[in-house]
């Protein structure tokens, strides 16, 4: 057996350790860690909720929207305020602006880089690429021979830049699979992709002041106020980022797909999800009932047994255990609680080695992310996600319906593209919503409170998965706040029962054939776009190992 | 051939990579702009720029580490956006980014591989995001096996200059607020502390706009004049012509503050007029920052633009954390009773008279004088006490009159002592 440590994990928020047992070529126990303990639940102690949204927000530059909108909603309940139509729309642009962001950024630039080498793409003939390109129907916005010339440049001078220090000849070169044309196909992609995440934010920035960190969304509703300039513009760049990913994500994941099957084979995790569901539904509002209000989002809430049966999220399901975590105790908390305690010990994986707790629902480990919104707008059928999941299963060879073809490394990866799709679609066809209420004489934004003391949980997504914030309002101060983000759920260590996270269980399995560069866990682990300065972290033991890289930071001369 | 004009190596270079010469110099310009540079200076850092070009020279990026401390990557996020130039030029062109936890391609140890050979090497620059968490020993943040404190120190002690990006970095940013369970402060003083004396330039924001980031670059990696970048710095060691003026002082909305047109609440019909935020608690003129000047995300928008009260973001006094921007402002949304520029600024009618030339002044005069007279009734209230002299009473100069029909009442005797310098710290 053998230890085979990646520290830090790259290409992702925040810090983040994997370690892994690995024996005969495959990992045969995994442990994860989330190294940063920053403590936002006692910031916001004694502030208010309106404060709190903004504050909170700061738990993540990549997802901040989310956690502005998780703690407004809760914010919202606790206040007894029911938003207005175009604060619904408006919020709703603004959450769809980050998704976007947010899943180009992931794709392309955080976890491309698993299975695209730019550098490969110096030994391409560029007009094979473009023969390439026609023939599988990939995107052509960029100028291949400019792009060839550039990259060339970029070798010859010999700094490596960002690529420094590159896992591309793992697995004594076999690695990565992509012919050079394609790669240089690809690497136009992920530098046309760093302008369209810029785009998104741009969009959330018109909505929000800027981006990350926007400013509008606190409880009561968003301070933007349309005019029509603002209009046309949000129109103009919700339609070309539309017609970018219409043209772009889903080929080249295709595109991926096959020389990459392999990774159809692990990484399938613990195989029950939870989606809390996002994106207010258009019948608003839905009076005091949360589960219709859930329910009705255009990807709706839904927790999914091992079968994909579906249910309601109940409120007391959730749990989180810290004793394998460096906080005090080793008790289950029920939500909502509202208890922080942290206690740093020592790195050990037979007892306490992470920042993250261990959260749980019905006592089980859950999957979040974009995998399990799907799966849950699948299940309730959701149109636009129905037709296009069964789309690309026909791609992968599988039967319509069978959602478990996508249980795997390369199965998250690639369907988070169809949702990328949907809102890009959906972000054009808010815009025109708002534009048609505001000509409808529609100009309410704002609510004041109902009331100053109360208890509120926002349910929401980010763009990684399920989020929850709850709080608790005595005369306008926060007495009480609870945050289970995403990761906590994916990266969540063994619980108390012995069984490991989703992470850890969808790493155990994996091949691995470089123990120096686990090149198949990278990419599983990418595969949940993980993100941790929000859940926290980690350490490593002296592994002895000798690396060299490739460059040197003056370059190769 | 011989009578016709021909190109230049660099032009060719630019032809090559789909880049006119005109849209270059557009470039330069942009780039000028953001280091505060005057259009006279653009040859001159197109020279610059055509040197560090690939190509044009080999070998020549500048290396830079970029840690991320304790963070939300949001500062990396916003360097993402920036359009002057767009950031895969940045990378590819301008700076050898050898160690990025977002953007690098390598992991694990082969990444913090090429972070120790590239602090081997030496003549970097290091950019830090994030506090520095000192709880549980420096636990509170690991990375790659060592703490984060640690990793810090390693990387700054070589490096030409320390870049603390975004108020965290500064000094410890909203997790240095109350009760800063993970006992965070900026880098300034954490390196002073451990007796590290490379110069740190602080640049706050929550997150830091990328332009801000890229005239500090300029100067260093496009100029490749530390002396440019330090000469520009104020006492608070940020460069002082993005830091020196308010938000209040560049204010698009300002007309209507003068005018004594204001937004009562948010998403309202004043609001659609664009009318000044100041009695929704914006933060503008106590705020120091060029955001109203340089705008973000390619220059789409900023706060008070999207309706949006400027909440403080760049307060950051890098000598205390206490000090971080969320402690000093909030409730967001109250009006501070008066005005505050770092911790011991004094109440409006000394302001006036010790701080000539700060128009801000007659914001309060304006601001309690228009409540008085009924011009700007409405709006959130004000706060009962400054929040400052009710956690320094020790320091207090006077008594405070209702704030209907007053400011505050200065003790003399008081305010000569115990008006404090800015860093008799």
């Amino acid at each position: 057996m053998t230890r085979s440590v990646i520290d830090p994990i790259t290409r992702i928020e925040g810090h983040l350790r994997v370690e892994m047992e690995v024996e005969n070529g495959v990992v045969a126990d995994a442990w994860v860690s989330g190294g940063c303990f920053r403590g936002m639940e006692l910031v916001v102690q004694n502030r208010t909720p309106e404060d709190a949204a903004q504050i909170v927000e700061r738990i993540c530059g990549v997802c901040p929207v989310s956690h502005a909108h998780a703690s407004s909603i809760a914010g919202d309940k606790a206040y007894g305020i029911t938003i207005s139509n175009n604060a619904r729309i408006i919020r709703n642009l603004l959450e769809g602006a980050q998704f976007l962001h947010s899943h180009i950024l992931w794709l392309y630039n955080l976890a491309a880089l698993d299975y695209v080498n730019p550098l490969n793409a110096l030994s391409a003939n560029v007009d094979e690429a473009y023969r390439v390109a026609l023939e599988n129907n990939l995107a052509l916005h960029s100028d291949l021979n400019q792009l060839y010339d550039k990259l060339n440049a970029f070798a010859s001078n010999g700094q490596l830049s960002i690529f420094s220090g590159n896992w591309f000849d793992a697995d004594n070169g076999e690695a990565y699979k992509l012919t050079p044309e394609l790669d240089l196909i690809l690497t136009s992609h992920y530098l046309e992709a760093l302008k369209m995440q810029a785009r998104a934010s741009e969009v959330a920035a018109l909505l929000g002041g800027k981006m990350p960190h926007v400013m509008t969304s606190i409880p009561g509703g968003n301070m933007w106020v349309p005019t029509e300039s603002k209009l046309d513009d949000l129109l103009a760049m919700c339609q070309e980022i539309q017609t970018w990913v219409n043209d772009t994500v889903l080929a080249d994941t295709v595109a991926l797909a096959g020389p990459y099957a392999e990774a159809l084979t692990f990484g399938k995790g613990c195989g029950r999800y939870i989606a809390w569901g996002v994106f207010e539904g258009p019948d608003w509002p839905y009076g005091d009932d949360y589960t219709e209000q859930m329910v009705n989002r255009y990807l709706p809430m839904g927790v999914l047994d091992e079968k994909f049966g579906v249910s309601d999220v109940k409120e007391d399901l959730i749990t989180e255990y810290m004793g394998h975590s460096w906080y005090q105790g080793d008790d289950t908390y029920t939500s909502p609680y509202f208890t922080t305690d942290p206690a740093f010990t020592d790195y050990n994986v037979d007892d306490r080695y992470t920042w993250v707790k261990c959260p749980a629902y019905d006592g089980k480990p859950m999957e979040a992310g974009s995998m399990s919104r799907i799966f849950a707008a699948y299940v309730r059928g959701v149109p636009f996600i129905k037709e296009n999941v069964d789309a690309v299963l026909g791609i992968l060879g599988a039967q319509p319906g069978d959602l478990s073809a996508f249980q795997s490394t390369l199965g998250r990866t690639a369907i988070r593209q169809i949702e990328t799709m949907y809102v890009a679609d959906l972000m054009v066809e808010w815009t025109k919503e708002l534009m048609e209420a505001i000509k409808g004489g529609d100009s309410e934004y704002f609510r004041a409170p109902e009331r100053t003391t109360g208890e509120g949980t926002g349910f929401w997504e980010a763009p990684r998965g399920a989020l929850y914030h709850s709080e608790k309002v005595k005369d306008g101060k926060i007495e009480g706040y609870q945050i289970i983000i995403p990761s906590t759920w994916n990266l969540a260590p063994i619980n108390s029962e012995g069984e490991h996270g989703p992470l850890e269980q969808a790493l155990i399995g994996v091949p691995v054939a470089d123990i120096e560069k686990p090149i198949n866990a990278l990419r599983t682990v990418h595969s949940f776009d993980p993100c941790t300065a929000c859940a926290v972290h980690v350490t490593e033991r002296e592994t002895g190992k000798h690396f060299e890289t490739v460059t040197s930071p003056w370059g190769v001369k | 051939m011989e009578n016709q004009a021909t190109m230049s190596e660099f032009d060719s270079i630019l032809a090559s990579r789909g880049v006119s010469r005109r849209s270059f110099m557009k470039l330069c310009a942009g780039v000028a702009a953001a280091a505060g540079l005057s259009s006279l200076a653009v040859p001159r850092v197109a020279q610059a720029l055509e040197e560090s070009v690939i190509g044009a020279t080999s070998g020549n990026l500048y290396p830079v580490i970029w840690i991320e401390g304790a963070s939300c990557t949001g500062c990396t996020e916003s360097f993402a956006q920036v359009e002057t130039p767009d950031v895969a030029s940045v990378v590819l062109d301008l700076i050898s980014l050898n160690y990025s936890e977002t953007l690098s391609a390598a992991a694990g140890h082969s990444v913090e591989e090429a972070k120790a050979q590239t602090i081997a090497a030496g003549n970097y620059i290091l950019i830090y995001e994030g506090a520095v968490l000192e709880a549980f020993d420096g636990n509170a943040l690991r990375v790659a096996g060592e703490t984060g404190i640690t990793a810090l120190v390693e990387a700054a002690e070589s490096a030409n200059a320390v870049v603390a990006v975004g108020s965290c970095a500064v000094n410890g940013g909203w997790m240095a607020a109350h009760p800063n369970p993970a006992q965070a402060l900026g880098v300034q003083q954490y390196l002073k502390k451990v007796g590290v004396e490379t110069p740190v330039v602080n640049v706050p924001g929550c997150p830091v706009n990328p332009e801000w980031v890229m005239s500090v670059l300029v100067d260093v990696v496009v100029m490749k004049d530390m002396d440019l970048l330090l000469n520009r710095l104020n006492d608070f060691n940020m460069p002082g012509d993005l830091f020196n003026q308010t938000i209040h002082d560049n204010c698009e909305r300002r007309g209507h503050f003068e005018n004594g047109e204001f937004v009562y609440e948010f998403g309202s019909e004043e609001e659609a007029l664009g009318y000044c935020l100041y009695p929704v608690g914006c933060k503008g003129p106590q705020t120091r920052s060029v955001c109203g000047v340089t705008l973000w995300n390619n220059r789409r928008s900023w706060c008070v633009q999207a309706g949006a009260p400027c909440i403080g973001c760049c307060e950051a006094n890098p000598g205390n954390p206490g000090d971080n921007w969320v402690e000093v402002n909030t409730p967001f949304y109250k009006r501070m009773r008066d005005l505050r520029i770092g911790p011991f600024d004094l109440q409006p009618t000394t302001i006036a008279v010790t701080v000539t030339g700060l128009v801000a002044a007659a914001l309060v005069v304006h601001g309690f004088g228009m409540k008085a007279s009924g011009r700007m009734d409405g709006g959130a209230p004000f706060e009962k006490i400054r929040k400052w002299d009710a956690k320094h009473p020790e320091q207090e100069i006077g008594t405070y009159a209702d704030p209907v029909t007053g400011g505050p009442v200065l003790d003399e005797e008081l305010v000569h002592k115990n008006a404090d310098p800015r860093h008799n710290d």
